[in-house]
């Protein structure tokens, strides 16, 4: 524990100021290697709101991890070409960073060719073609984040 | 502090975990199958991800979507509530292997509480009172009668990979060893793929009394008392109460630093609970979870302690809130678990709520994710509730709890709400005089009563 020699007491000094002052009841500092948590017991007084404020989340609306166009999405999932993604994880377009992708839109494919990899726990699974057809859309971009279920592309 | 928290667990638990984040500034990401895309731990979370198929094999169990879907999200940290994966030390394992902190004890600590046999000689090594039974894994029925004779029966034979009273006979005497020994062992191999099995004395009359202990990542061990869990069925609790009615205050701190001081021996991390089963002044150790359990509120409302938070807290580094002189217990709380179930045959009833009415007042607390319109699916367990209700004392407690079952509505499933309003009127629950046998003979008694 050398690094407590390193510890600037005003800087201890100012963080129980502050402490006091807004009426918290801990204040944590991460700095590089240093850490510092300063703490008191709480009185029997309110604690005043912390600077952290969050916005309400909106109940009726989860909000997706990725910035994909969700008011088409229902549409695509609807569509009776849809591929479906059959796992949560990384979606990517190529077999390698740099490489070409494994399809374009207007491309022909046979049933079980390989239309993109989903990446979950350093694991690339490959997503087949379930039939032979036409690419009409690819939904996803390359390293997009997509959900089980979510439509990956449209074969037509 | 972590700034974002994958909850990996549904229903009223996901709520549960998600409303101690809130109330710390963190973010939460829900995860789902498709069955639960409606779910209110989906619909309050900041983020939600669907992981899978309704089958929790392919989701809620499924440990490669989880990451993943931690690290879409850049969760720093995951909760797994109970069930699940939160005694999966595999699970524990790779979270911790990707980057990730798991808001839990140890994969050694589970693992080793994982396995019954050496579960117990943990118990025996850190000084926790033992059932006498066989030293280990029994290997033939001569072994078994040898062990039955030295500490008198009727004798209990357990699945060593056991849990939830699988594998689990009783002899009463020298010609039931036989049949007990072989049965156990089919079931074990059965259930569990494991046909090992071990011994140890069958208490009549015992209480299932349980000891919640909290750790830190600085030496400091803690115990919140005990809760009472006597009121089973089929070895699943139906209602938990704390204080037990049945131990006194210097019982109640002997196997409180009992236990605290084995659990700082152990160097365990986190919250966990401690079962003994309680009889005749007696504590003998069953096991323990390494997890937050159904009926941590009980603990909660008599202490004032929040443990959720004070596990994300421990899992973050920091240390305890509260020192073992600054833990009072005040009043006293009853749990009852809202089961979507017949009450009188207990058959899961899955299905559309059509109205819902929650009680309310002071002291009265529901840990629940269900609302009018909400679809139950059927492939998870029936629990959509916990009550939990606070008094001053045991007396204003019942009363409470019986004020608030009378208000609390559920239309368009079954449940047991109609269980809980008898027992409430029943004088040995009344007096707070019932064993780990009392409800199943009840039930027993009321059927024969009306056929």
């Amino acid at each position: 524990m050398s690094d407590k020699k390193h510890i600037d007491p005003n800087l201890v000094r100012e963080l129980a100021s502050i402490l006091s002052d807004t009426g918290l009841s801990e204040i944590e500092v991460e700095h590089g290697e240093l850490r510092l948590r300063l703490a008191r017991t709480l009185t029997a007084a309110p604690v005043a709101a912390t600077h952290v404020v969050h916005a309400p989340a909106p109940a009726h609306a989860p909000a997706t991890p990725s910035a994909s166009p969700a008011p088409t999405a229902p549409d695509h999932s609807k569509h009776p070409g849809a591929v479906p993604s059959p796992m949560v994880g990384t979606a990517y377009l190529s077999p390698e960073p740099g490489a070409p992708t494994f399809i374009k839109v207007g491309d022909t494919v046979s049933q079980g060719q390989t239309l993109m990899v989903v990446e979950a726990m350093k694991t690339f699974n490959p997503i087949p073609a379930p039939r032979a057809g036409k690419v009409i859309a690819i939904l996803v971009d390359d390293a997009q984040p997509v959900e089980f279920g979510e439509p990956l592309v449209i074969l037509e | 502090m972590f700034e974002k928290v994958l909850i990996a667990n549904r229903g009223e638990i996901a709520l549960r975990i998600h409303r101690a984040c809130k109330e710390m500034g963190i973010s939460t990401v829900a995860v789902h199958s498709t069955a639960d895309a409606d779910a209110m731990h989906v619909r309050l979370a900041d983020e939600s991800v669907c992981i899978g198929p309704p089958q929790a094999a392919k989701s809620y169990l499924h440990i490669p979507s989880i990451i993943a879907a931690a690290e879409i999200t850049g969760a720093q940290a995951i909760h797994p509530g109970y069930g699940f994966l939160s005694e999966n030390a595999k699970f524990a394992e790779i979270v911790t292997q990707h980057g990730l902190t798991f808001i839990g004890p140890t994969a050694d600590h589970i693992r080793l509480m994982g396995d019954k046999i050496a579960a117990k000689q943990a118990a025996i090594d850190t000084g926790m009172p033992v059932v006498p039974g066989s030293d280990g894994g029994l290997a033939s029925e001569a072994e078994a009668k040898k062990v039955a004779k030295k500490i008198g029966y009727p004798v209990l034979i357990k699945a060593a990979a056991g849990g939830g009273g699988r594998g689990m006979k009783v002899a009463r005497s020298e010609e039931e060893l036989g049949e007990a020994f072989s049965t156990a062992r089919a079931e074990a191999k059965a259930a569990f793929g494991d046909d090992s099995v071990y011994m140890e004395k069958y208490l009549t009359h015992p209480r299932h009394i349980e000891i919640q202990v909290v750790a830190d990542s600085h030496g400091n061990v803690i115990h919140l008392g005990e809760r009472d869990c006597s009121l089973q069925r089929r070895h699943q609790k139906v209602l938990e109460e704390a204080p037990s009615p049945a131990l006194n205050t210097d019982e109640r701190a002997r196997i409180g630093k009992v236990t605290a001081d084995a659990i700082a021996k152990l160097g365990y991390l986190g919250v966990g609970t401690v079962e003994y089963l309680y009889e005749d002044g007696e504590f003998y150790f069953i096991e323990m979870n390494t997890r937050l359990q159904v009926e941590h509120p009980v603990t909660e409302m008599i202490t004032g302690i929040d443990l959720v938070r004070e596990q994300i807290r421990i899992a973050d580094g920091a240390p305890l809130s509260v020192k073992q002189k600054d833990v009072k217990f005040i009043g006293h709380a009853i749990e009852c678990r809202v089961n979507a179930e017949n009450p009188q045959t207990f058959r899961p009833s899955p299905g559309r709520i059509e109205g819902f009415h929650p009680p309310g007042g002071l002291g009265v607390r529901l840990d629940s994710a269900i609302y009018a319109g909400y679809a139950i699916p059927p492939n998870y367990d029936s629990l959509i509730g916990k009550l939990i209700v606070h008094g001053r004392d045991r007396a204003e407690c019942l009363m409470r709890l019986r004020r608030a079952l009378n208000e609390m509505v559920i239309t368009g499933v079954e449940t047991t709400l109609p269980l809980f309003r008898d027992l409430m009127n029943e004088p040995d629950i009344i007096n707070g005089d019932y064993s780990i046998h009392w409800l199943e003979k009840t039930l027993k008694a009321k059927a024969e009563a009306e056929n």
